[in-house]
């Protein structure tokens, strides 16, 4: 496993199946492997369509915009590093991106009492390493 | 299905929380001991699985390459066949399946499966947490940790705060799991966690993950199990109080909806239970006792419904209306499940509802004893896929009499 040294926080491993995404998040655009036989968008990155099995998937910018479709107010460190520690509470939710994906993402700029199933959020990038930046989301304006 | 497999055996080692001071086991010793407690069990011994079945759960603690092998050649047995499963805690369940194939196709006629696992001995980034090398390794991680996805425990909150959008759920009705299975811990001197608890200690528990409180989670534990299953004419010559196997059913990456965007409040079970319960030929009303793989009272829940016990969605009020004590009209983790008797690890924690329903179908659970224990149903629950509940459900159905 990868750390960062400076935040104590896990990095990611990059691979040249991964690249693609950290490297559009570097510059602030997300982008997922969709589909060129059924337009489906996977996440995270797979070795082919989960829908058809088509092994031609392009990297396509996805639109930044998504409905909260859980979250949790997670209040203590498990399972993951330190370093998380002094943002605690995270806000963590499972996100339904416009574009018909679902992915794991934090809400920020939002007190955790406000948090709410079916919000609408938009994308914000934060860079973790020279190398990567995390989408993480906001309340759409 | 004929009753034409049976357990004969199963042993559980002590457990431990790995406090200083204590002896620490090996995943190798805990295996021997838990082998040792099952073959004594069944009146067997070690060379009674040569040329038969060996079968090993997969453990996080670090292992070797040809890890099956390398167990059968740590116990000197040398079997015909290795049974292998790393479908965490499903995999206890899913090796009995792939045994029962085994023996009905005559290939073999018993076979010995074990499994151990020392997750609080692994060197760990995050002190005292079970981060093991391969939970941090490829996609799956690499789109969660940097994320800051909290392991299980927020894994499985955002899942029940989706339900409690979608349907009705009350704090005290999972805590009443949690209260009762606490109690069924301090009739079992097995357990790890037994001194009783109220609904207002659960209560009270502090928050980790909304809306998973503290005695919402399982403790984990070092320790190993193991049981022994054979064709049922074997079984006959060995003991007089066999445990028939009457069904089975699993589903593996399960989906309810779409791939991409799937309900996440239905289980794998909404499809292996179903399988179970006609191959046994038996209605939800025959089973006398159930037990679910207890990891998160939430989960015990969802397992109920999807199990067709009620409908999805009224779990909660099924569980506020059931007596789930031992004694009561709805048996449930009697021997205190894992939630308070400890859970070895992800991979081990599914021996436990197994061996439990054997042990009370063969009358040996003591001061949990279900009264005329006839019919039981056990669950395995494995593995956590990306934003979804469960990687493997295996639904298992039993019976005292063949």
């Amino acid at each position: 496993m990868l750390t960062s040294k400076t935040t104590n926080k896990p990095l990611p491993e990059i691979t040249d199946q991964t690249r693609p995404f950290w490297t559009a998040a570097k510059s602030r655009k997300l982008v997922l492997q969709r589909c060129a036989r059924c337009d489906t968008f996977n996440f995270h990155p797979k070795p082919w369509c989960v829908e058809c099995g088509c092994r031609d998937l392009a990297w396509t910018e996805a639109k930044p915009t998504g409905t909260v479709y859980s979250f949790t107010i997670s209040r203590a460190v498990a399972m993951n590093l330190p370093g998380w520690q002094g943002e605690l509470p995270v806000l963590m939710c499972l996100i339904d991106l416009d574009d018909g994906a679902r992915l794991y993402g934090q809400v920020v700029h939002c007190m955790p009492e406000e948090i709410k199933i079916g919000m609408r959020v938009e994308i914000l990038f934060e860079d973790i390493s020279e190398e990567a930046a995390i989408p993480k989301f906001r309340p759409a304006k | 299905m004929p009753a034409d497999v049976a357990i004969v055996g199963y042993g559980r080692t002590p457990y431990s929380r790995a406090k200083p001071g204590e002896r620490v086991y090996t995943v190798d010793e805990y295996i021997a001991w838990a082998a040792d407690l099952a073959l004594q069990k069944a009146g067997m011994s070690k060379n009674d699985f040569n040329d038969q079945g060996l079968g090993v759960a997969h453990a996080e603690a670090a292992h070797t390459v040809n890890w099956s092998a390398s167990v059968a050649e740590t116990l000197g047995i040398s079997p015909q066949v290795l049974i292998r499963a790393d479908q965490g805690g499903a995999s206890a369940s899913a090796m009995l399946i792939r045994a029962t194939a085994l023996i009905r196709a005559g290939i073999i006629d018993r076979a010995l499966i074990v499994g151990a696992d020392t997750p609080l001995s692994i060197p760990s980034a995050a002190p005292g947490l079970p981060l093991s090398p391969e939970r941090t390794r490829g996609p799956y991680w690499d789109f969660q940790g940097p994320f800051g996805v909290m392991g299980a425990t927020a894994q499985f909150a955002l899942v029940q705060m989706r339900y409690q959008h979608q349907f009705k759920l009350a704090s005290e009705q999972l805590g009443k799991i949690a209260v009762t299975t606490r109690h069924h811990a301090s009739l079992n001197p097995e357990a790890i966690y037994r001194k009783p608890i109220t609904m207002q200690e659960y209560l009270d528990s502090r928050v980790l993950s909304d809306p998973i409180r503290l005695l919402d989670c399982v403790p984990i534990v070092n320790g190993g199990l193991a049981y022994i299953v054979t064709s049922a004419k074997t079984a006959r010559t060995l003991t007089t109080k066999p445990v028939y196997l009457k069904g089975f059913g699993e589903a593996n990456n399960y989906y309810h909806g779409s791939r991409t965007l799937p309900d996440v409040t239905t289980t794998g079970f909404a499809k292996a239970a179903p399988q179970a319960l006609a191959m046994a030929g038996v209605k939800h009303t025959d089973i006398d006792f159930f037990e679910p793989y207890d990891d998160y009272p939430f989960v015990v829940m969802m397992t109920i419904e999807d199990w067709g016990f009620c409908r999805k969605g009224e779990g909660g009020r099924f569980v506020e209306e059931r007596n789930l004590r031992f004694d009561g009209d709805f048996p449930l983790s009697t021997d205190g499940g894992q939630l308070s008797g400890g859970q070895p690890g992800g991979a081990i924690g599914g021996f436990m509802p197994l061996i439990e329903v054997v042990t009370q179908l063969r009358g040996e659970a003591g001061a949990r004893q279900v009264r005329n224990a006839a019919i039981g149903a056990s669950c395995g629950f494995g593995g956590i896929p990306y934003g979804r509940p469960g990687r493997s459900c295996v639904s298992l159905i039993f019976g005292a009499e063949a």
